[in-house]
């Protein structure tokens, strides 16, 4: 299991990358900053990062305002 | 269509080109004033000015930009609402600002530098004669 | 134009237009177009200090103009407009707007709403910070302000036509004594749906050099045109001299030119690998609203659609005109003002017509599409051409037929009662065929045209509707129809929305991210902190004549590493310099929050003024709260049945339908009292919403009158 979020517990598996968990969650707005227990991933690197069992993942959208 | 050209070998940092442009068209000193901007990284020189891409024209909201005949862009001042959209696009950042009088300003080839140039590292040439490679695109 | 236009001068005001200082023409405009009065009144320095301008202004006039019996038809009620010291400034993006205040047909209090277009600035640059117009005139008139003669007038036009795509063509025309002169025209004007329905709108307009052609920008939220036309105005226009782009001849330009370079320069960077906007404009957010189930669909049952992607931002780039600079003032290069050009209409009285569609912006895509269920792009064109040019808010519009199509599902109405309308979600002829009555003052358009809480008045007393059934699916607060988000899944959002002044419209707090997404307001206190700063922040883009969307509609990366990203500190900075350069006030982000706190609270006091504005008064619909129907929970099953289980410790296995429904009802409307405590006690208010005499006092606005409105509340609650 991962946390994500601080809230949300969700099943973890292994390979999951964070690309995948943004398209399990339909994360599709452009403008946000990941970080794995505490270590921000860099934009380029969603693909190939893989996010260990237990992880705290924190998915911050930057979006203040419609 | 002719266009104003560098040739950095040639440049010796005078700058000698700056204060002459500033002078000729602000009537001051101030090289901020200045259309062309020379600069040295280890001692090697390089120059910004427009190469009259016109990119600036698209985004002008009022027309004030626009190609003259010899495809120099030029600006109508009574246009000109001093909104900097064509400050911010610039691919170069070679379009100036001038906030005393909500301006923007621009070479546009008119060759008082290349006269006052000391080592004839500026010239007056057609487009396809002209090396763009000196130019640091922005984006 | 060769025939003789025929212009009845009634009132002839001459004035020579005051230097601009700094932001300001220290001098506001009023004009009573039932008694011909017009005049100047001087603006002082504590006004400008307490009020700063735009909605500030707007409401201080307001505020001594009326009575507390003043309804939204009386003579004495007022349309107010105002930009603000900012507004005019051409170096930053979203600096041209203009706010317009006046007492509202639907909510019967304070409403203020804001649009781009040139009228605002130009108005100032013409002289006057604000206009004020008051009164009922006997005959159609319009008010021109025209700087190049010196002169302010109430005309009679009899050959003017009312629809502003009409009266924006023929007016240009009239005003215009040389072509280039159009650049400089800006008018106000609304529609024959405005003559008939609540919902009016006010049309700002520009002149877009490109197109050679007039462009529109609304301000409708609360029925401002409704009111511009019972006062018998079709158009406030002013013609103002060139001017360059120190017109505010501000205090620094320096500083200005050196803050807007950093941002244009931003904008040009970073828009086209995020947002879009200036392909897309705000439409970019329909995709990414159904992705996150936040897209209001069928009357905001539901959150998302299949269909929302044929008419998402990547749709809108290849329908809407590319490459144009649609700024709807000089210098924003957000450029959001998109248009569909040569849009040959289908139906109604200019069928065949080809027109500029002025948007749509995101909110018409959801109020007079997805909510409606309509994911079709021509219709929503339609749709929102024919709101213009009548004069009626595409929000409220579309909100009030969603809400019409599920009282027809229900079988509230019929098709007896529609008129032969087979009013079911997704019927998008259905939709135009009432919009065309609106603007007729016929049939089902006259039911439409109250909006949501006067047409569930209507159906309960008419057609026995359940009275708990509409005003449960009935997406209003305050008599104004919600703004298209889903706030169900977001507590902080439900109170973004009703825990405002003028109703749920999104433009004081939109928390769903922060909130939901994001979870970085996890406590009350953190809620109620949100819906304090947030609120306050947002309310000074509209006193100093500034767009909200610049601030965090494009962002350098760079932001995501400071302190507090979702408040965006250097655009914050950018804002205090501006200000600062133009008004040579130094401020700082507490100035800021104060100055806005000042007319926050004015507003408040002033709607309880009018008889509302208290607790009662700020309550949501659970429609917004929550799942109101057996469909909408089974919809989401999964994620209620979770929220049973984690929030509430019980086990949905075990309960019926029924049960699980009550208590997450019982559990999310106990949720939302607590909220009101929360935020009531961080606003400085008594637990009924009342500002108290303290709060009043520390901020500047104890004037007597109003601590009088407060203290007959104060002494209740003991």
């Amino acid at each position: 299991m991962i946390t994500l979020n601080k809230r949300e517990r969700l099943e973890w598996q292994e390979g999951l990358t964070v690309q995948a968990l943004l398209e399990r969650k339909t994360f599709t707005y452009p403008h946000i900053v990941i970080s794995i227990n505490g270590i921000v991933i860099d934009h380029d690197a969603y693909a190939e990062t893989l996010i260990p069992d237990e992880a705290d993942v924190r998915v911050i959208h930057l979006i203040a305002g419609g | 269509m002719k266009v104003l050209a560098y040739v950095a070998q040639k440049c010796t940092g005078a700058r000698t080109c700056e204060v002459t442009c500033a002078q000729t068209w602000f009537k001051v000193q101030d090289v901020s004033k200045s259309s062309i901007r020379i600069s040295a990284n280890d001692g090697i020189f390089a120059a910004e000015f427009c190469i009259q891409c016109g990119k600036c024209i698209e985004v002008c909201p009022t027309e004030a930009l626009y190609y003259n005949k010899q495809g120099i862009v030029l600006l109508k001042k009574d246009l000109c609402v001093g909104c900097m959209s064509c400050v911010g696009f610039c691919p170069y950042g070679v379009m100036y600002f001038a906030p005393e009088e909500a301006l923007a300003f621009k070479c546009v080839a008119c060759g008082q530098c290349v006269k006052a140039c000391p080592s004839e590292a500026l010239k007056i040439v057609e487009l396809d004669e002209a090396s763009t490679s000196v130019w640091d695109f922005r984006f | 134009m060769t025939e003789k236009i025929i212009r009845h001068v009634l009132a002839e005001f001459a004035y020579q237009a005051p230097k601009i200082e700094r932001g300001y023409a220290n001098q506001t405009l009023y004009v009573n177009v039932a008694t011909g009065e017009i005049k100047a009144k001087p603006v002082s320095e504590e006004m400008k200090f307490k009020f700063t301008g735009g909605k500030g202004f707007d409401l201080w006039l307001l505020w001594n103009a009326v009575n507390d019996n003043t309804k939204w038809n009386s003579p004495e009620n007022e349309i107010v407009i105002s930009s603000g010291p900012c507004g005019g400034t051409t170096q930053y993006p979203g600096s041209g707007k203009s706010l317009v205040t006046t007492i509202s047909p639907t909510t019967e209090v304070i409403t203020d709403s804001n649009a781009g277009g040139h009228f605002g600035p130009l108005l100032k640059f013409s002289g006057w910070d604000a206009i004020e117009v008051q009164g009922i005139a006997e005959r159609d008139v319009v008010v021109i302000v025209d700087a190049i003669a010196g002169k302010v007038t109430v005309e009679e036009l009899p050959d003017a036509p009312t629809d502003t795509h009409l009266l924006g063509a023929w007016l240009y025309d009239v005003l215009a004594e040389k072509p280039h002169e159009k650049y400089y025209i800006a008018m106000v004007s609304a529609g024959t749906g405005a003559d008939h329905s609540l919902l009016g709108c006010l049309n700002f307009s520009l002149y877009d050099r490109k197109r050679q052609d007039v462009r529109y920008k609304q301000a409708a939220r609360g029925g401002p045109g409704t009111v511009l036309r019972h006062k018998r105005i079709k158009a406030l226009v002013v013609r103002a001299k060139p001017f360059r782009g120190d017109a505010n001849h501000p205090a620094d330009p320096e500083r200005i030119a050196r803050v807007g370079a950093d941002m244009q320069h931003e904008v040009a960077t970073w828009d086209p690998v995020q947002n879009r906007m200036r392909n897309r404009g705000t439409p970019y957010l329909v995709g990414i609203m159904s992705d996150y189930d936040l897209l209001p669909v069928n009357n905001f049952k539901f959150g998302s659609h299949p269909k929302a992607h044929d008419i998402n931002g990547a749709y809108w780039e290849t329908r809407l005109t590319q490459g144009l600079p649609d700024g709807c003032w000089y210098g924003c290069t957000i450029a959001c003002a998109h248009a569909v050009d040569g849009f040959e209409l289908q139906t109604g009285p200019y069928k065949g017509q080809r027109v500029i569609v002025d948007g749509p912006e995101y909110e018409t895509i959801g109020a007079v599409g997805s909510t409606c269920g309509i994911f079709d792009a021509d219709a929503i064109l339609e749709l929102n051409f024919y709101c213009d040019t009548y004069g009626i808010d595409t929000i409220s519009y579309g909100n009030t037929i969603g809400f019409l199509m599920e009282c027809y599902e229900a079988g509230i109405l019929d098709l007896e009662k529609t008129g032969g309308l087979e009013l079911t979600f997704g019927n998008a002829a259905a939709s135009l065929e009432i919009l065309h009555q609106v603007a007729q003052g016929e049939g089902l358009g006259r039911l439409a045209g109250l909006g949501i809480r006067k047409a569930k008045a209507y159906l309960i007393e008419h057609f026995e509707a359940d009275p708990q059934f509409v005003q449960d699916i009935g997406m209003e607060n305050k008599g104004m129809e919600y703004s298209m988000y889903m706030g169900k899944e977001s507590l902080a959002q439900q109170g973004g929305y009703a825990l405002t002044n003028k109703g749920p419209q999104h433009d004081e707090a939109w928390l769903i991210f922060m909130d939901q997404v994001n979870n970085q307001l996890p406590t009350f206190e953190d809620k109620a902190e949100a819906l304090h700063y947030f609120p306050m922040w947002r309310t000074w883009f509209g006193l100093c004549g500034f767009c909200k969307l610049p601030w965090n509609d494009v962002v350098d990366p760079k932001n995501s590493k400071s302190a507090e990203p979702a408040k965006i500190p250097h655009h914050v900075q950018n804002y205090v310099d501006i200000f600062a350069a133009v008004t040579g006030r130094e401020i700082d982000i507490n100035d800021i929050i104060a100055m806005s706190e000042r007319v926050y609270n004015l507003q408040r006091v002033f709607n309880i003024r009018l008889g509302k504005g208290l607790r009662e008064h700020d309550y949501p619909p659970y429609r917004g709260v929550g799942p109101v129907t057996e469909e909408e929970y089974e919809s989401r099953q999964e994620r209620y049945d979770k929220q049973l289980r984690e929030w509430l410790g019980l086990d949905p296995d075990a309960m019926t339908l029924q049960e699980k429904m009550a208590a997450h009802r019982k559990y999310r409307t106990e949720r939302y009292e607590h909220l009101m405590d929360a935020v009531y006690e961080r606003r400085g208010w008594t637990r009924n919403g009342v500002p108290t005499v303290e709060k009043l006092k520390a901020l500047g606005i104890g004037f007597p009158e109003v601590l009088a409105v407060v203290e007959k509340h104060l002494q209740v609650e003991g």
